[in-house]
């Protein structure tokens, strides 16, 4: 019987190939910022991009809430209701 | 402003952004948080949890179904409205009766919990679900059970995504505080 060693166990779908990988992982390099990438730019391993990522999630998380929690302020004493869409307009076009 | 010129129509994350906008606001109108004071930490807490929500289900909602990302997020919006729906009408019952039989409160207080679309298959393939893209795997909604190709891609719209409301949402509270 074989010993269970996930490393070395043949998965059971289809091999996804290792260029396949190293595209996706380079396009996610890129959507992360840059600025701790700053010397080994080209050799830099999956797992740590993987990693820069998941902490650029977290901290884009840690953003959208604490955005939230100064948005429900603000809306607390902010007395505009009707000029909506003008507002939206004029900020994002 | 010209209205031939409209350079936010050829940059899909500027679509995308401006979608969010508007369905965003419309929800915080919706929301009616001005006519509300609150009194206590909790609906401090409550009120901002309701703003939160809001942003993630209008993000998703402007995606779609086309990603598996954002068919996870509104699932589990919707889910949570229902169950809060459930709880809501079970506390109110709770009040205006005041002799009720406990196998009543029971039945009305357990929340519907809908089986989950996506169960978690770590026992199939431990070593797809280890290491960095376990953590990943935790982070982007609805990615527990896809294979690698599609988290990253799912992954990296689900950036753009967040990156793009984060921005929006920067924008609206620079807005408030200056108005």
């Amino acid at each position: 019987m074989s010993s269970r060693r996930s490393r070395s166990r043949q998965p059971r779908v289809s091999r996804i190939s290792d260029d396949q990988i190293a595209g996706l992982v380079s396009k996610l390099q890129q959507l992360i910022p840059h600025n701790i990438h700053t010397t080994h730019s080209d050799k830099v391993s999956a797992s740590r991009v993987l990693q820069e990522t998941c902490n650029y999630i977290r901290s884009l998380h840690r953003e959208v809430d604490d955005l939230s929690e100064r948005l429900s302020e603000l809306l607390q004493s902010t007395d505009t209701n009707s000029a909506e869409a003008d507002i939206i307009r004029s900020l994002f076009m | 402003m010209s209205p031939s010129q409209q350079p936010s129509s050829h940059n899909p994350t500027c679509l995308i952004k401006n979608r969010f906008a508007h369905r965003f606001v419309r929800a915080l109108n919706n929301l009616n948080i001005k006519n509300r004071s609150p009194h206590d930490e909790n609906q401090i807490y409550r009120r901002s949890h309701r703003v939160k929500i809001a942003a993630y289900a209008a993000m998703a909602s402007v995606v779609g179904s086309k990603r598996a990302w954002s068919r996870a997020v509104l699932w589990k919006v919707r889910n949570r409205s229902r169950n809060q729906g459930l709880l809501v009408s079970s506390r109110r019952k709770r009040v205006d009766c005041k002799s009720k039989t406990s196998n009543d409160h029971h039945a009305k207080v357990s929340v519907v919990r809908r089986r989950n679309p996506n169960p978690k298959r770590e026992d199939l393939d431990p070593f797809r679900y280890s290491g960095q893209e376990l953590k990943l795997r935790k982070l982007v909604p609805g990615a527990a059970t896809m294979d690698s190709c599609c988290l990253m891609d799912e992954t990296a719209d689900y950036i753009k995504c967040l990156a793009a409301q984060v921005e929006v949402m920067k924008t609206l509270v620079d807005f408030y505080t200056t108005t």
